[in-house]
């Protein structure tokens, strides 16, 4: 095998390890300056998710590595749009890039995730989730100067290592069973009736499950993303859930789900779904609200597993999903001193002082919601079309049930950006930043045209 | 191909009057208005043009367009103009620029957002009639939520956040249940015959057994009901309809709850017609209900909106019972029920609202006597009221007349064959039109006669703004009543096209399936006992 097509297949990869390296070195040259740093960020993500596009294009595939790590169109279309939504976020995080090894870390955990998406063994799986979540526990602490955000970082390291513990368990489990750390082994081991098998399927799955915040593994979320600056929330919320999500996916490959698992992977996100939605109602920070949610929308995606089309659904859902979620970060609103509001209320009434904002917002709030004819309608749809192909009609039904429930606390933002009396203190809020603002309008762009050409976008996942 | 052109002009000038607002300064508010006036007055007369061009004689859809959309859903856009939607389309571009008109004054505050909302609602509701493809259908009608919920919201009364909640909570519900139906409707279709289709057209011949088209339909029927609405899912209506703003009740009273009946002549009904069959006298019963119960209720309001609310739940009983009479002359008398429902609640609307702007009220104790203040909103007011009662000339008494009628002649050779329930329930729709007559009338007597009291006196009479929109309602509502035929020739082979996809023989019987010809001999036949005077 040619070097050559490696360092091709892995491009990638490569720019964001080259934008990784460029910073430490900027950094060691002298004291980071914001422009360098949001420079190079934009650079590395850009060029890597061009690249990842232009691969997954031009039909690029390639196994590399003895079986551990292997790039096809596919896998390269799921990095294409973690990287995607990475940009935005880069632009939100603003003049945070240059604070504390930010952007390193960033770019770090982007790493991660472009491995873990391309991983073929249980091997890089392991190391690229673990590389994508180790930087994200420093990067809430980097708003350390509050106390929530050490509580919020302790859960989720906690928790998260949790998941560290389980995952390898159960690989080392598979892998007694089938004598092989491909990821194939995992496909093998759904359609078992092995106790073996199935031990290590669901420990394996279970450290997923804690991963996308899925009840009962989920308590961390809304701590971990009220804890976290904004930025670094929009990133937990949509990159790193859409990495988690997208590599459940190649892990399940195309193997049917039968019933007793069926009703694991239906009852569990049903009762993120439900719990998700009913406690968000009652949350007053709006990354609290989001973080709840984010659990309520790992339950539709985890539907996704009973159907087939898995990675249509999926990679379209985190996509509308994502830009949504990075819409309404980007538009809020700052505080006095800078940082994007977080309080409910402190909303009342945006719309008189800032109408781009609460317009944003509430596209993104009402396409959150699902309702048409934004994005996250056709989403959902697409998910609970694929249920119903497979024949849980119950369980789609329920989920559609659960949806609603959403409907209500989506509402009620929408409700103090439009209706409410302005809030006392007015002159505390002021206009997002003017990157963040065009982080917005990319976003809102994006949406606007998959929302119009639905068909043409899924065709092409 | 022109001419479908203008149909995908008519429902896209909202979106360009959307596109023209933002890009105005805020400060130029009369510059709105004129704009969004001017948008919808162009597209009333695109629609006259279509309606004009409409021949009543072509079966099929008019007008098309069909153009893939979501291919591998078997998704496309397609819209079109048949008898179903013609007059719906036609009231809905009728009401608009009365609607914008009729906001010129009372609208002050966000005006900006109001047009663009009033515009983004217009743009939902055209579509959804237009649209000829369930999940088109589907996009549209959820659509119309959230400019309703935000015109309520924001400049709507008192407890406006309460209503405007109860509303969207309400329909979302049925919507998402309606949802789920969709989504297993199409594909057990796709897993029975292989096609992937949601074109109205193709699911017409969907053959499920009885117990699936019975669940379904239950599905599609909770959604539109509450739309309708048909009590007991009636309570939003009420809490809506005083809390918005006038344009927002015109819209709900003249549009929106149309949308339900719509739904269920269009899709509800011709789509899962064994079941529908099945459980007529349900419906049957609960529009008779709506239409006793409504009128009961619209007797001791004393809220001027919520008389008119709780009558139009009263009256869009009638379009429910038209409806499931399954005769070709209560079927048409339903779809004149509809439109004229739409201008007399909608005119009615308008005329609270404008002496809502003079005295700031809607107390009708407050009121007495307005037909020695204002002598010539008196005299509109009195012939709305006429209109609303149903008498001749005037379209509300096309429309009851006809549904009365037809349902008389469904239900007599029933009651000879044996069943007397479809004849009770004829014979008790009857009573509603005493009732409507006696609400309306002591509402009328309260309000505009007897001594002379308003609050924020002396009161200004009309001006010519509301003269011109009152004069244009009434103009239409006497053409319905005095030239039905014209209408009713139009949407004739949309009705009997409807009756005979929920009078056909059960669809599984395979021989009623072999060619078009059989499949109407099998629904004259199943027809027969009214089939004999349909002579018109």
């Amino acid at each position: 095998m040619n070097w050559v097509y490696v360092v091709v297949a892995m491009l990638p990869e490569n720019f964001v390890l080259t934008g990784i390296l460029a910073l430490v070195a900027c950094e060691a040259a002298g004291p980071l300056r914001r422009q360098t740093a949001m420079a190079i960020s934009l650079l590395a993500v850009g060029l890597a998710a061009a690249a990842a596009l232009w691969l997954a294009v031009s039909g690029y595939e390639l196994a590399a590595f003895n079986g551990h790590y292997s790039v096809d169109p596919t896998s390269q279309i799921a990095k294409a749009i973690v990287l995607g939504l990475a940009l935005p976020t880069v632009l939100v995080a603003g003049r945070e890039t240059a604070e504390r090894g930010f952007s390193v870390l960033l770019l770090s955990s982007l790493y991660g995730a472009c491995l873990l998406l391309s991983s073929d063994s249980f091997l890089t799986l392991f190391l690229g989730l673990e590389l994508m979540s180790l930087p994200v526990y420093a990067l809430i602490l980097v708003a350390f100067n509050r106390a929530e955000s050490a509580e919020g970082a302790l859960k989720y390291l906690v928790l998260g290592g949790t998941a560290t513990a389980t995952l390898p368990m159960g690989v080392s489990l598979l892998y007694g069973w089938s004598d092989s750390v491909a990821l194939s082994a995992f496909a093998e081991a759904v359609r078992s009736t092995d106790t073996i098998a199935v031990a290590g399927v669901v420990l394996v799955l279970l450290a997923f499950l804690l991963k996308a915040a899925v009840v009962p593994f989920h308590t961390w979320a809304p701590d971990a993303y009220e804890g976290a600056t904004m930025p670094v929330t929009a990133y937990m919320a949509t990159i790193v859930k859409a990495a988690v999500l997208l590599a459940a996916v190649r892990l399940f490959g195309a193997a049917p789900v039968g019933r007793p698992l069926a009703d694991v992977l239906a009852i569990l996100p049903l009762a993120s779904i439900v719990w998700g939605n009913l406690t968000a109602m009652r949350q007053t920070s709006f990354r609290r609200m989001i973080g709840y949610s984010s659990i309520a929308h790992a339950g539709y995606l985890f539907y996704a597993f009973l159907g087939e089309g898995r990675f249509q659904a999926v990679a379209f859902y985190v996509l509308a999903y994502g830009l949504m979620n990075l819409l309404a970060f980007a538009s809020l609103p700052r505080t006095a001193d800078g940082v994007p509001e977080d309080r409910l209320d402190e909303l009342r009434g945006l719309f008189r002082r800032q109408p781009y904002a609460a317009l944003a917002v509430g596209v993104a709030m009402l396409s959150l919601a699902g309702i048409p004819p934004l994005p996250g309608f056709v989403a959902k749809f697409l998910i609970f079309k694929n249920v119903f192909a497979a024949g849980f009609t119950i369980y789609a039904v329920l989920g559609l049930v659960g949806s609603y429930l959403g409907i209500y606390f989506y509402l009620r933002v929408i409700q103090y950006l439009f209706m409410s009396p302005e809030s006392a203190d007015e002159a505390a809020v002021r206009a997002p930043a003017r990157l963040a603002l065009g982080a917005s309008l990319i976003c809102l762009l994006v949406a606007v045209l998959i929302g119009v050409f639905p068909g043409w976008v899924i065709e092409r996942l | 191909m022109a001419d479908s052109g203008i149909l995908n002009v008519v429902l896209y000038l909202p979106v360009l009057a959307i596109a023209a607002i933002v890009a105005l300064p805020a400060r130029r508010e009369d510059l709105v208005r004129a704009v969004t006036l001017l948008a919808m007055l162009a597209q009333l007369a695109l629609t006259a043009l279509l309606y004009l061009r409409f021949d009543p004689a072509f079966d099929g859809l008019q007008f098309e367009t069909r153009l893939p959309w979501i291919v591998s859903w078997g998704v496309y856009y397609q819209i079109g103009l048949d008898g179903y939607n013609l007059l719906l389309v036609l009231l809905t571009a009728f009401l608009g620029p009365l609607v914008v008109a009729g906001a010129f004054t009372a609208i002050q505050k966000d005006v900006k957002l109001f047009y663009a909302m009033i515009c983004a609602l217009q743009f939902a509701m055209m579509g959804t009639f237009v649209a000829q493809d369930l999940f088109l259908f589907y996009l549209f009608w959820e659509t119309m939520l959230i400019p309703l919920f935000l015109i309520i919201g924001i400049w709507g009364g008192e407890r406006r956040i309460y209503a405007t909640l109860k509303f969207v909570l309400y329909t979302a519900f049925g919507s998402i249940l309606m949802l789920a139906a969709v989504i297993y409707f199409v594909y057990s279709l796709e897993t029975t015959t292989g096609i992937t289709s949601f074109a109205f057209a193709d699911l017409y011949h969907a053959q499920l057994p009885l117990n699936v088209q019975t669940i379904l339909l239950a599905a599609f029927a909770l959604s539109f009901a509450i739309k309708v609405p048909i009590v007991p899912l009636h309570t939003w209506l009420p809490d809506a309809h005083v809390e918005a703003p006038t344009a927002g009740s015109v819209i709900l009273a003249g549009v929106l709850l149309k949308m339900g009946t719509y739904g269920f002549m269009k899709l509800a009904f011709p789509l899962f017609p064994d079941a529908a069959r099945l459980l007529a006298p349900i419906f049957g019963t609960l529009a008779v209900v709506s239409i006793i119960y409504g009128a009961c209720l619209a007797l001791v309001q004393t809220d001027i909106k919520k008389v008119i609310a709780y009558s139009s739940i009263s009256h869009l009983g009638y379009v429910m019972l038209g409806l499931v009479s399954l005769d070709l002359i209560g079927v048409q008398g339903a779809v004149m029920q509809m439109v004229s429902h739409g201008l007399v609640a909608g005119g009615l609307f308008l005329m609270v609202g404008m002496i809502y702007e003079r005295c700031h009220t809607r107390e009708l104790s407050a009121y007495g006597g307005l037909a020695k203040l204002l002598p010539l909103y008196s005299v509109f007011f009195g012939l709305l009221t006429l209109a609303a009662i149903g008498l001749p000339t005037t379209s509300g008494f096309t429309g009851e007349f006809l549904v009365l009628l037809g349902a008389f002649r469904a239900a007599w050779p029933q009651y000879v064959a044996g069943a007397g329930y479809p004849l009770f329930l004829s014979a008790s729709a009857v009573a509603g039109v005493v009732l409507g007559a006696l609400y309306m009338l002591w509402f009328a007597q309260r309000f505009l006669f007897g001594g002379a009291k308003a609050p924020h006196q002396p009161l200004v009479d009309l001006n010519l703004r509301e003269k011109v929109i009152l004069a244009a309602i009434m103009a239409a509502v006497f053409a319905l009543g005095l030239f039905p035929d014209e209408p009713l020739h139009k949407t004739e082979l949309a009705a009997r096209q409807y009756r005979e996809l929920v009078a056909a023989a059960p669809r599984g019987a395979p021989a009623a399936r072999k060619s078009d010809a059989t499949v109407a001999a099998a629904a004259e036949a199943a027809a027969s006992p009214s089939a004999s005077g349909e002579a018109r």
